[in-house]
């Protein structure tokens, strides 16, 4: 009975539409069709374009064999040679270590903002980090060129090893980690407060001292919170573009494991080199995005699976 | 004893969680300082308005001496050097690569050197104004002044000569006037797309879309979904879909400032749909009931009320894009290309000031300084509009449903 009237009481505005509101409804629904078409237009022609490279009715000779492309470990425009596997191994193999950088630094700097400081001082820390998490990309670059190829030239050094001017891995990881550290402590702030405060209470009141409460119930809780925070980090830093390839170097061949020499991301190779707007270079950069968009998707679909399994053990 | 060890132990993890978490406020304090460093001196208003190429102008002058002196004007800095035979006067200054050389600072109103013919063509007049650099004098009595004179020699030989039969001045060049105009077109197109398909989008999701149709929660997937793609590859779209498109309205050739700003329209869309849809959430639903039961329609009261209401919440949803435009690079990259512009027409190709770094950065020589000075400018910009969105939200939240 009750479910009923409630209905009733819900229905109630629409039945009072006025005939022009049947009109501005439909007027309403074309500029939220456009808006939801541009995923689709996305997909649609990148996905065009980044396939001509491989059809001989468009690039004759010249078109691209797609195993050699997908399988290929060397990336030379001068006479056409493009593979892109050890791209992505590059670039899963630098996301990885800027996350493993960065997920511990983040969570670790959460706990810090949402528990162990006076509101005063986690405010001006939490401040600190949105406003990093504001600053663009190009200015990361222009900070990975001035400062961490510096840092890591020296370091190379130290070690008596070679680098291109810093241009390596190992610069393109610690860019990239500092990048996600705001997305990734942001995110686990709101998670981390969203634990139920009992929980905490509890432990402590069994006699548990206070770290080990926030290692052990406040952080197991919100895992599943930080576990989204580091899906989010981990997606920016695949598609993190310009602060890499200044950083990046650009090798030619690879994949490259050694933390000291030159690399190249997926997006380092859409952006560098690039002169042309038309022809099989630039094309080439349209299949490198489809891969790119795929590797995205993979890695989301990936974590996400684990975020799932990992939430079922709490 | 157990209990003391268990302290010490909390105590020292708590010390090494404090020092960890200041490793945030460590590198955005590196990243200030850096470009502080690098950048501050060469932030001028001379580098906002100067454009980025350098101009030469070859003048003369022929006419007669000034019969009065001119008197130097007490606004004058005293390491300047001043002509009181014609009127001008000179400083050392060192440009952006280091190098020495003399700046005119001041020309008198009624100097003859203010507007000299063009020796190249004298149908042109050329107009000797602050900020050009002397680069070579020939006067009249044969004596020659080179740039590396110094300004104090400058000066002195104008004042010694009666007339001067080749002048060589430039512009300073390495100026971002062009890139800011770009900016700012860029920001006010992109919004006079987005904000109307945004704001319009965020409407019928929240008050006009029927609850039960399941292809809405479809739509709301396919535009959150524009959140999770890298910026870089909605720059392909802009090259794919957007470049062509415009070319054949407006034949155009290449990359353009219009199809920069249909891309940049996708990619601040999502953010003004959620903030405007968040912005109509927090309105109570009294507000609808009150306006319908005067007599209102649906349409009116949505239009007249509602979104009235709602405007500080749209509002920021245009600061945050504002911040987002200004950041961009990547996309621009693609939709509008990376040459430097000093005059700036729509259907042609310019950069943003974010895409201007990038030029500088990703060339053979990366100019440190300029791409510095011109990151301050970004984060100051991006800074005041983070706060100010903040201090908007704080607003909405604690005081913002009593006020209205």
């Amino acid at each position: 009975m009750i479910k009923n009237e409630i209905n009733i009481m819900k229905k109630k505005p629409r039945k009072h539409w006025h005939v022009s509101d049947r009109g501005t409804q439909a007027l309403l629904l074309i500029p939220t069709l456009l808006s939801a078409s541009f995923v689709l237009f996305i997909v649609i022609f990148v996905t065009r374009r980044g396939i001509s490279p491989f059809l001989p009715s468009v690039y004759g000779a010249n078109a691209v064999n797609w195993i050699r492309f997908l399988t290929g470990t060397t990336w030379f425009q001068a006479p056409n040679i493009y593979g892109v596997f050890f791209i992505i191994v590059n670039t899963v193999y630098i996301v990885m270590f800027a996350a493993l950088l960065s997920v511990p630094i983040g969570v670790i700097t959460a706990l810090f903002i949402t528990k162990m400081t006076p509101k005063g001082v986690s405010h001006v820390f939490q401040t600190v980090i949105e406003l990093l998490a504001s600053i663009p990309s190009i200015v990361y670059g222009v900070f990975g060129v001035g400062i961490i190829t510096k840092l890591v030239m020296s370091l190379s050094e130290f070690f008596n090893l070679q680098t291109a001017g810093g241009l390596s891995t190992l610069s393109t990881i610690m860019v990239l980690a500092i990048m996600i550290l705001p997305t990734v402590t942001l995110v686990s702030v709101t998670a981390i407060r969203a634990v139920n405060p009992e929980l905490e209470k509890n432990s402590l009141a069994l006699g548990a001292t206070k770290t080990q409460t926030m290692f052990r119930i406040t952080l197991v809780s919100a895992k599943s919170g930080i576990f989204a925070g580091i899906i989010l980090g981990i997606g920016r830093a695949l598609g993190e573009a310009t602060a890499v390839s200044l950083v990046a170097g650009n090798a030619g061949s690879g994949p490259t494991l050694d933390l000291f020499s030159t690399t190249r991301t997926l997006t380092s190779t859409m952006l560098l080199g690039l002169k042309e707007t038309v022809g099989l270079d630039y094309d080439i950069r349209f299949s490198v995005g489809i891969v790119l968009i795929v590797v995205v998707l993979l890695s989301n679909v990936l974590l996400n699976a684990v975020k799932r399994r990992v939430g079922r053990f709490s | 004893m157990n209990h003391s060890s268990r302290r010490k132990k909390d105590i020292s993890i708590k010390i090494v969680i404090s020092l960890v978490s200041t490793f945030g406020i460590f590198v955005f304090c590196s990243i200030l300082f850096f470009v502080f460093q690098n950048g501050a001196s060469l932030l001028s208003w001379k580098l906002i308005s100067s454009d980025y190429y350098s101009t030469n102008y070859d003048t003369y002058y022929d006419g007669e001496v000034p019969s009065q002196p001119f008197t130097r004007p007490n606004t004058l800095s005293s390491d300047a050097f001043f002509s009181e035979k014609w009127g001008i006067a000179f400083i050392d200054e060192v440009d952006n690569e280091g190098i020495a050389y003399v700046q005119i600072i001041y020309v008198s109103e009624d100097s003859p050197l203010r507007i000299l013919p063009d020796k190249n063509d004298s149908t042109q007049e050329v107009t000797i104004d602050e900020y050009q650099a002397l680069e070579k004098v020939i006067f009249s009595n044969r004596t020659i002044f080179l740039s590396s004179s110094g300004a104090e020699n400058a000066a002195r030989m104008f004042d010694q000569s009666d007339g001067i039969l080749d002048m060589l001045t430039s512009t300073p060049g390495k100026g971002i006037r062009g890139s800011i105009i770009t900016t700012l077109i860029l920001i006010g197109l992109t919004l006079v797309i987005s904000l109307p398909i945004g704001v319009l989008t965020a409407i019928y999701l929240h008050e006009f879309a029927p609850k039960k149709w399941i292809i809405i929660s479809y739509l709301r997937r396919l535009i959150e979904m524009l959140t999770g793609i890298p910026s870089i590859v909605f720059g392909l779209m802009g090259a794919a879909v957007f470049i062509p498109f415009v070319s054949s309205l407006t034949g155009a050739d290449g990359g353009n400032l219009i199809s920069g700003s249909l891309t940049l329209a996708v990619i601040v869309l999502p953010v003004i749909i959620s903030s405007t849809e968040e912005a109509l959430k927090t309105i109570p639903d009294d507000y609808r009931q009150a306006s319908l039961a005067l007599g209102a329609t649906k349409t009116q009261t949505t239009f007249r009320v509602v979104l009235k209401i709602a405007i500080p919440g749209i509002l920021s949803s245009v600061l945050l894009s504002i911040g987002r435009i200004i950041g961009e690079s990547a996309a621009l990259i693609y939709a509008v290309g990376t040459a430097i512009k000093d005059k700036i027409i729509l259907t042609e190709r310019s950069t943003s000031l974010a895409v201007h770094i990038w030029s500088i950065m990703a060339g053979e020589s990366p100019n440190f300084e300029l791409a510095s000075a011109i990151s301050i400018i970004i984060l100051l910009v991006v800074f005041v509009l983070n706060i100010v969105v903040k201090l908007i939200t704080h607003r909405l939240i604690s005081v913002g449903r009593e006020k209205i």
